[in-house]
């Protein structure tokens, strides 16, 4: 008895040790730099092969890893918060959402990138990429894909989309009525901030404006309640079901996928859904930009993902190297053929041959060039959630249009006065 | 020396409750956000006052009282029929006991997604039935009226399992022969329920509510998942309000002031129920003499 409890003592010591002994020895061996990058799931995903490409090209120099985040957007933002509250972040870069930008800079997260960027490389970004990736005239992010809000419309059963309101409503209802689809037109109506974008096409399209440059507020403007009327008018009228007050991206495309809906907003993403074989309105499908009254430019809310490096990182030169790997010509052209991202680089829109074998690259282009950012603000979130409640207030509860536009308004400035950005 | 003996407990309880109730009690009354680059900067009980006039903050304390107490007294009411079923004798009943936990022993956020796909408009089999009465959609998440009793009954269905394990142990422990006697005396059945069940299985729904509230209180994953706060913020609870407060809005100064405030609601919302649970005989005696 006493033999075998000897012999498990030496067994355990020895596990011990060599358990002690790995890491040392195996970090002697491999002294290549680590990258630790954190990517929304989808992400991860796609940008496997690149990624396993780059680490067998620099093998014992740059390794890099993904961290696969969650899937949704927000989530994301949880997961790094949470680690850059509790200090010593374990990543060097971040993948971020343009909205985060602000805020993150202000809280001191973010290294400026400005001495790495020369500039040849920032021409080569596309008109719409060249935003939102700047707070206080630095330079914290360098964009990896476009995105931005897109009007699918169904070729079968309209000749061209509609390119304004009173056009779309009409195209819509005659649809609707003539039996040819249950639901004219789908958006995100959900209290989110899908709900946001929405918005800010609408009212941009009918001239107004959310916050102008000189950070007025200017939700209670004629233009404003215009906007909020009409899509409430949409609801009302039956052209959008009810039901889209609870729809985010995921259910408006489901409902245009199984061919119940004549029109839709969404991202570029849905593109690449569409075209799958499980969707019925597959080969049917053309993309366009939102609508505007006569006189004004249509407006498409800007998306974009891109790359910052954390002002805690270590390696910070060789996490820029990785950046512009990841963000190259070729891996954007990569990404988009095999991927359907939106590139940032205006080559590829140029490419002829992309063009021709991908004519949905053309209407990209143009919808990028008349993106517009969303306020770019420390305190979004929450100019964002002020908009969010009173629009779904209008839209669930019939409050009163300007009512709730007023009270937006108030709040919305309140907040900004809190943070010192108002006038 | 039995303080000694409690030393441990003690210190115990100190750490894993009296450090954070203090850092909290410390960040409230400091603006500590994105606006201060995240410094603690002391700003003389400001937040307290912006919170007492906070509609949103009133809105939801009264969405979450609302939420809590629709909730538990539902779970109450089914969980003592659901105990009074597992208590008796019959064949199966091993095999109802264990399948009857299985809602409460799934995570939350699975179950909330489950929900949200069962409510929902118009793909939703409660919307499918619906219209296959001819009646008009519901549209029940995204109408204010009625989104939040559909949070409650997620709720419910989630967390009964759990109120029934409770009180099931309790009634294990009031030995027969008490209603034995009753019944030789004359009693009915539903009279034993009342003259001895019951009052002896205070302590237990006294335990069950007190937990039960506490978890409503801070309902969070639920909402989250299910609908977001909305529609309308008609459902955003407290928990989910400081929430966003720290992790989205950066303000986490504001966001330890709503919890704190939340936390005070909890106790009051405790000590009602320790009213009603063990007071309400001698309530009911001064009131009628």
């Amino acid at each position: 008895m006493k033999i075998k409890n000897k012999y498990r003592l030496i067994f355990t010591l020895c596990i011990l040790t060599l358990s002690s002994v790995q890491p040392i020895y195996s970090s002697f061996i491999d002294n290549s730099t680590k990258i630790n990058i954190l990517m929304p799931a989808p992400f991860a995903d796609s940008t496997k092969d690149l990624i396993d490409q780059f680490n067998k090209e620099n093998k014992g120099d740059i390794n890099i890893k993904v961290i696969r985040g969650p899937r949704e957007t927000e989530s994301v933002s949880d997961l790094a918060i949470s680690s850059l509250l509790l200090g010593n972040s374990p990543f060097d870069i971040l993948m971020i959402d343009i909205t985060w930008l602000p805020k993150y800079a202000a809280a001191g997260w973010l290294a400026p990138m400005d001495r790495y960027i020369s500039k040849r490389d920032w021409d080569s970004l596309a008109v719409g990429a060249k935003l939102g990736n700047s707070y206080k005239q630095n330079l914290y992010r360098w964009p990896m894909t476009s995105d931005m809000g897109l009007l699918f419309w169904r070729k079968d059963l309209m000749e061209n989309p509609p390119t304004t309101p009173i056009e779309l409503i009409r195209i819509a209802k005659n649809l609707v009525e003539e039996g040819k689809v249950s639901y004219g037109y789908v958006w995100q109506g959900r209290q989110y901030e899908g709900l946001s974008c929405v918005f800010l096409e609408v009212i941009n399209g009918f001239g107004g404006e959310w916050i102008n440059e000189s950070s007025e507020v200017k939700l209670s403007s004629k233009e404003s309640i215009q906007a909020v009327s009409w899509l409430k008018n949409l609801i009302e009228t039956g052209i959008t079901p009810r039901a889209v007050t609870n729809f985010s991206e995921n259910e408006a495309l489901q409902a245009f996928k199984s061919g119940e809906a004549a029109l839709m907003r969404n991202w570029p993403y849905a593109w690449a859904e569409l075209q799958k074989e499980s969707s019925i309105v597959k080969g049917k499908i053309g993309v366009s930009t939102m609508v505007a009254v006569e006189g004004e430019q249509p407006t498409s809310t800007l998306g974009s993902w891109g790359l910052s490096i954390l002002s805690s990182s270590k390696n910070k030169e060789v996490a820029y190297e990785v950046i512009s790997y990841l963000t190259s010509l070729n891996s954007q052209k990569e990404l988009f053929v095999n991927y359907g991202y939106t590139p940032t680089n205006s080559q590829i829109f140029n490419d002829k041959k992309l063009r021709e074998a991908f004519p949905v690259l053309v209407e990209l282009q143009k919808a990028l060039e008349q993106t517009k950012p969303r306020p770019e603000i420390p305190l979004y979130a929450q100019v964002s959630d002020v908009l969010q409640r009173q629009l779904s207030e209008v839209f669930t509860n019939d409050k009163n249009i300007k009512e709730a536009m007023l009270k937006a308004e108030r709040n919305t400035n309140q907040i900004l006065l809190s943070a010192g950005e108002s006038k | 020396m039995i303080i000694l003996f409690l030393l441990p407990a003690g210190i115990l309880i100190l750490l894993v409750f009296g450090v954070p109730l203090i850092r909290y009690s410390w960040l409230s009354m400091h603006a500590a956000s994105v606006v201060t680059g995240l410094d603690n900067i002391p700003n003389g009980g400001a937040n307290w006052i912006r919170l007492l006039n906070d509609m949103r903050f009133w809105k939801d304390a009264w969405q979450t009282v609302r939420f809590a107490s629709f909730s538990v007294s539902l779970e109450v009411f089914l969980a003592i029929l659901i105990a009074l079923l597992l208590h008796q004798k019959w064949k199966g009943r091993g095999i109802l006991r264990s399948i009857s936990l299985l809602p409460w022993a799934l995570p939350t956020t699975v179950m909330a997604l489950g929900w949200r796909w069962i409510f929902n408009t118009p793909y939703g089999p409660i919307e499918k039935i619906i219209n296959f009465m001819g009646l008009n959609p519901l549209n029940i998440l995204s109408n204010p009226k009625l989104t939040w009793l559909s949070t409650v009954l997620g709720d419910v269905w989630k967390t009964t399992p759990f109120l029934a394990l409770i009180l099931l142990a309790g009634l294990q422990t009031i030995p027969d022969d008490l209603y034995e006697a009753f019944r030789l005396e004359g009693g009915k059945p539903f009279q034993a329920f009342l003259k001895i069940s019951l009052p002896l299985l205070k302590p237990y729904l006294f335990l069950g509510v007190i937990f039960r509230l506490a978890q409503a209180f801070g309902v969070f994953d639920l909402i989250q998942v299910m609908t977001g706060g909305g529609p309308a913020g008609s459902t955003e609870s407290l928990a989910l309000y400081a929430y966003l407060n720290a992790m989205r809005f950066l303000d986490f100064g504001y966001s330890a002031t709503i919890m704190l405030a939340s936390f005070i609601l909890l106790v009051c919302a405790c000590a009602l129920s320790w009213v009603l649970i063990y007071q309400s005989k001698n309530i009911y005696r001064v009131y009628n003499s």
